[in-house]
């Protein structure tokens, strides 16, 4: 067993970050492109909330890019085969075929939006929001099933301000309230002004920090700003990408020198896939910005839809360093982390994703600065590690190198990974149960792996081929620090501690 | 079967005074009762199949001989493992041992539990034998101890769900 130093330096003193937008409020909101729409606060004769009386409208917009993105697809080769076929309409024949489809396809999107808008009106009557007595959400909607949701503030994990592309051209946004659950646990707003939604966040953020509801909007301060470059440049570094772009140019290089060209459509797809990829991914994460404010950390991004994330500290269960072979000669890792019930839902893998993202590409001072504000305890220079020992070779050639656990008085981390390396950290207090598992190779060599169980989500936290008789020592310690870790652990309702 | 003292895996990390508790011989008739569920009517199915495509002799000789020792070593092996399922219950956790192959060791803080299931299959409940399964807010708790009387297996539950109440701990 060997000591062997730390992953990263410690958090050096915070260099001025490149900010982006200058702007300190600039989180979640200034992003409508013109059309503001007067009125809110709308209340119903039961004293509900309601949400903002153009919702319809702004449903049956976001008809228009779905519907111009299905006839792209479809391809304009086809598109002007069906304005062929639209004759017997003066109007239409008088036009190119090209441009016959076009209004025809205009005039079905516009058909539609009128359903859309007929059915979201009719939503919109049964929709309402309020705090009851007991200081917990209530939402009502549904106009064929009745639907009643209670939500316990206690439980609220996170937060989010969204803003789809059609909502921004009436300034207007959505507003997501997650609690920790299984299925479709949350709560959608849709729609409010942003001025609405920033105050409808602020209040339930409040009550779920255990303050008094008029509590005002917290301030906060802009800790870090992803540049595009740097996003476009890790996007296109990662091992995947990086791999699947090599075999493309080694398809293409074969297929000039050969002049055997039946690679080229292997090629289209290898080098097309992951170009798509991170074009919307880099479309996702566009001006990636982490800021600072007593309710959270916030978190905004996106071109055409941007989403403001609030990530309460004390709702973080765990969090993982990622760091691809090609981004550590800059130095650059990503961060995702587990939230209790967020990420979990079946429904859609790329929200998943984003939603449990803590800053997709950052240096690593950039990167300890931002998690230093989730996890104030959280430290990893002052960590003990245990490496894997020499014979764990035989088990993982090519990681163990990088296997090991760690702890100090707060939290517990492990390492593992070769060519995406991994940094994996539970506070003691939220170690849900510890395990020790042993396969028959890992015994034949004497080794053994434990496990610290969190809640659901992208982190895993597995100390890998460990030596058995400490592995087994480290666990039961582990369950022990859990224990303390718990008792004096107060960020369930974090502002009042 | 009486608790023993100290179970020979454990003897660097527990007190001497827990108690490690076995789980009922039962178990085993259980298991076997599944095996032969699965592994005879696979031979018929060969035999069958063998018959009806009039397959050379050999090779059904050699399925055959195959499920056969697979039958045999999952016999034996049923026993050692049912032999090695233990709990014990300590102070603040519970832990839950077992496994031959892949061995493993659970560590499940009363004050994490969320819900304790008892649970008893068609087979299970003929023999008489419950499972215990507890659950924690992670998924990958693997926490079940088969095999338990049905009056053990509701005392557990009752001491396990009295042991949560009082050192319940939000998320």
């Amino acid at each position: 067993m060997s000591e062997i130093p730390a992953a990263r330096p410690e958090p050096v003193e915070t260099e001025p970050v490149e900010t982006g937008p200058a702007d300190p409020s600039a989180i979640g909101d200034d992003l409508g492109l013109g059309l503001a729409v007067p009125g809110s606060r709308l209340i119903d004769s039961q004293g509900h909330r309601k949400v903002h009386p153009i919702s319809p409208l702004v449903h049956a917009v976001a008809v228009f890019p779905a519907l111009a993105g299905v006839s792209i697809a479809a391809g304009i080769q086809r598109v002007s085969s069906v304005g062929e076929q639209l004759t017997g309409f003066p109007i239409l024949d008088a036009l190119p075929p090209i441009a016959a489809a076009i209004l025809a396809i205009a005039v079905l999107a516009a058909l539609l939006a009128v359903i859309v808008a007929g059915f979201q009106y009719l939503e919109w009557r049964a929709f309402s929001f309020w705090f009851d007595d007991d200081g917990d959400f209530r939402v009502q909607s549904g106009v064929l099933i009745k639907q009643q949701r209670r939500v316990q503030v206690s439980r609220i994990q996170t937060v989010d301000v969204t803003q789809p592309f059609a909502a921004r051209l009436f300034s207007m946004a959505a507003v997501v309230i997650e609690v920790a659950g299984q299925d479709d646990s949350r709560v959608r707003l849709k729609y409010v002004t942003l001025a609405d939604a920033r105050e409808i966040r602020r209040e339930v953020l409040a009550r779920s920090a255990g303050l008094s509801s008029d509590t005002s909007e917290a301030p906060q301060n802009i800790v870090t700003h992803v540049p595009a470059r740097q996003l476009a440049l890790s996007l296109l570094l990662r091992v995947s990408t990086a791999g699947l772009l090599l075999i493309t140019i080694a398809i293409i290089a074969v297929s000039y020198l050969t002049e055997g060209w039946g690679g080229i459509g292997v090629a289209l797809v290898t080098g097309g896939v992951p170009l798509i990829i991170v074009l919307s991914e880099f479309v996702r994460y566009y001006g990636f910005t982490v800021a600072e404010s007593p309710d959270g950390v916030r978190l905004r991004y996106g071109l055409f839809r941007t989403e403001s994330r609030t990530v309460p500290p004390g709702r973080v269960q765990a969090i993982d360093y990622v760091e691809p072979l090609l981004w550590r000669r800059a130095g650059w890792a990503r961060v995702r982390v587990t939230i209790a019930g967020v990420g979990t839902e079946s429904s859609n893998s790329n929200n998943q994703r984003s939603e449990t993202l803590l800053l997709p590409v950052a240096t690593v001072d950039q990167a300890t600065d931002v998690v230093a504000r989730i996890l104030p305890n959280l430290d990893t220079s002052s960590f003990v590690w245990i490496a894997a020992p020499a014979r764990a070779r035989r088990r993982s050639p090519i990681q163990w190198r990088n296997l090991a656990v760690g702890w100090d008085e707060h939290s517990f981390a492990i390492r593992r990974g070769r060519i995406t390396r991994h940094l994996a950290v539970v506070p003691h207090a939220r170690t849900q149960s510890v395990r020790w598992t042993q396969g028959p190779w890992e015994r034949a060599l004497r080794l053994a792996s434990m496990h610290v169980d969190v809640t659901p989500g992208p982190v895993s936290v597995s100390g890998l081929h460990l030596d058995a008789d400490v592995t087994r020592t480290i666990a039961f310690h582990q369950a022990d620090a859990a224990r303390l870790g718990r008792q004096t652990d107060h960020s369930i309702r974090w502002a009042q501690s | 079967m009486p608790p023993v003292n100290i179970d020979e895996t454990f003897t660097t990390t527990t007190d001497p005074s827990d108690l490690w508790h076995p789980v009922s011989p039962k178990l085993v008739t259980a298991r076997r009762i599944v095996l032969l569920f699965t592994l005879v009517p696979l031979a018929l199915f060969v035999i069958v199949l063998a018959w009806v495509l009039e397959l050379p002799v050999t090779i059904a000789a050699i399925v055959l001989g195959v499920d056969a020792i697979a039958f045999i070593w999952a016999w034996w092996l049923i026993g050692r493992r049912v032999r090695s399922y233990a709990y014990c219950e300590r102070g603040e956790d519970l832990l839950v041992s077992s496994g031959i192959l892949f061995r493993r060791l659970v560590i499940v803080p009363y004050g994490r539990m969320q819900l304790v299931d008892v649970k008893a299959g068609p087979i299970d409940r003929t023999l008489g034998i419950t499972t215990v399964q507890l659950h924690t807010a992670a998924a990958t708790t693997d926490a079940a101890i088969p095999g338990l009387e049905p009056q053990v297996a509701a005392d557990l539950r009752d001491r396990l769900a009295r042991r949560g109440e009082s050192r319940s701990a939000g998320l």
